[in-house]
């Protein structure tokens, strides 16, 4: 049944390798040699699970014959044999993971065989891990081809009808024409939104941090000249007061991804029955780190939500937009940028979110 | 019309609302009505082939879709970096995309030709001050 298992030990001494061979070959394939150089010929053309090394041998010792065998050789489970006396060289290795065990000098037939049980245990283990590992990797640049397929197509359609909307807005169609296609074109802008925050949950999951110089100025005007023709955008007044006093470095796509998120939000919950809607995003930052803030005088959040409010499809009661994973990907963007992120807010008259990110330049 | 007008715009894109959506822009934004439509990169890579004199005439524009089946347009890109470099210093691509990728934008901004990555829907005014800024500027 142990066909396949092979077995290599090393050591100087003829007669040790004798005795190591009368016990285990009838169980698995013994290989025995007392050179370190035809020990490696051994692994190169044998497959090898468990490797046994005499520690004192006169021209290697077993640590430095592990050593050299580590990189090519790394699924094979290494055990030691040693007296007493080279004790602490032994710890060492094992520390170091060049050694999975050690057995003492003279060694005993039944320790042996217990230490083989353990070693392929071992073995067996590691290659389920490996396995478990290769099979993960796939899986997960699978998902991530297919979310990017996904996106586009999802995306592409609904590109092309804001293009239309874009040309025939130009073109300057009769009022009543312009609109219905207004109402088409929030529909579009909803379910766009929807889109990319799906495709935001995922880069924001996957992606490694890529810093570039932030001009929060810039940032907040390219976001609020994308919002104001959002539904529902028309009443709302934005304000900015950025204080930018030295070079600010983060991800800036993380950033886009909470500063969206938060004022997407702060439109849908803005309080129309107010004679002015507003949305302030305030900016102060220095050398360590930066403070965001957006503020609304909006319908506020109820104290029972608020708490919850980060938490993936929390959704509000009272008011029922969206897909509630908004604020959720805010604050993972957050802590991915190992910031922290809040909100207070007061019902009937506004909502304030907090972040604070830390500067990396 | 501006000094834009000069410009040849090549559309390479798959879908072809996108491309009527894009000439009609091009024209109502008044940059240019020099308009030539690809409903694939094969397409435009054979019109460079076929007539290769056109293109040395006037600046040329492409604006290069991503997402397109048979040769995509980094395809389309690595097809073009292969041209006699009198011809390269003619075509001047933008890359548009309805998803844009981080990854994608990468890539294309390492292709000497690229000027920009734009995101769909095509912002008309966006492309024009790009254009002023290379043509003007």
């Amino acid at each position: 049944m142990n066909e396949k298992i092979g077995i290599l030990y090393l050591d100087d001494e003829e007669q040790n390798l004798l005795s190591f061979q009368a016990l285990f070959r009838r169980d698995y394939q013994v290989f025995t040699t007392t050179s370190a150089h035809e020990a490696i010929t051994i692994l190169n053309n044998n497959p090898i699970h468990i490797i046994f090394s005499d520690q004192k041998m006169p021209d290697v010792s077993g640590v430095e014959f592990f050593e050299t065998i580590l990189h090519d050789f790394p699924d094979a489970v290494r055990i030691l044999i040693t007296g007493y006396a080279d004790i602490e060289a032994v710890i060492d290795a094992i520390n170091k993971g060049q050694v999975y065990r050690y057995v003492t000098k003279p060694w005993e037939a039944n320790d042996l065989r217990i230490c083989v049980d353990n070693a392929l245990e071992k073995f067996r283990k590691d290659q389920e891990i490996i396995a478990k590992n290769r099979e993960l990797e796939k899986a997960n640049s699978e998902l991530e081809k297919f979310v990017y397929s996904a996106s586009h197509d999802l995306r592409a359609p609904l590109v092309s009808i804001k293009g239309i909307v874009n040309v025939a807005r130009m073109e300057g169609l009769d009022p009543k024409a312009m609109a219905y296609l207004d109402m088409i074109e929030r529909s579009t802008n909803k379910l766009s939104d929807f889109v990319s925050n799906i495709i935001n949950y995922y880069q924001n999951n996957q992606s490694d941090e890529l810093l570039e110089e932030i001009d929060f100025n810039e940032m907040a005007d390219e976001i609020f000249s994308k919002y104001e023709h959002y539904e529902g955008a028309e009443k709302i007044n934005f304000r900015k007061d950025i204080t930018q006093t030295s070079p600010f470095k983060s991800d800036g796509h993380r950033i886009r991804m909470i500063l969206n998120n938060l004022i997407s939000n702060a439109i849908k919950f803005s309080d129309l029955k107010k004679h002015e809607c507003l949305i302030d995003l305030q900016v102060t930052q220095n050398k360590e780190k930066a403070l965001i803030k957006i503020g609304d005088n909006g319908v506020g959040i109820s104290p029972d939500i608020l708490p919850g409010i980060f938490e993936m499809f929390h959704n509000s009661t009272d008011k029922n937009i969206g897909s509630g994973i908004g604020l959720y990907i805010a604050r993972q963007a957050v802590r991915k940028l190992n910031g922290n992120i809040s909100a207070s807010s007061e019902q009937g008259k506004g909502t304030r979110f907090t972040f604070e990110i830390p500067n990396k330049s | 019309m501006s000094s834009l007008s000069a410009i040849t715009f090549h559309l390479v894109d798959d879908n072809d609302i996108d491309i009527a959506v894009n000439s009609k822009l091009l024209q109502l934004a008044q940059i240019s009505s020099n308009i030539i439509p690809y409903s694939s990169a094969g397409a435009f890579l054979k019109k460079i082939e076929e007539d290769p004199d056109m293109f040395l005439k006037n600046p040329n524009v492409v604006l290069l879709d991503i997402m397109m089946p048979n040769v995509n347009g980094f395809e389309c890109l690595d097809k073009l970096s292969e041209l006699s470099e009198e011809l390269r210093r003619h075509i001047m691509v933008f890359m548009l995309s309805s998803s844009i990728d981080r990854n994608d934008i990468r890539r294309a901004e390492a292709y000497p030709m690229v000027q920009k990555v734009l995101e769909k829907p095509l912002d008309i005014y966006l492309l024009k001050k790009s254009l002023e800024g290379i043509f003007e500027g």
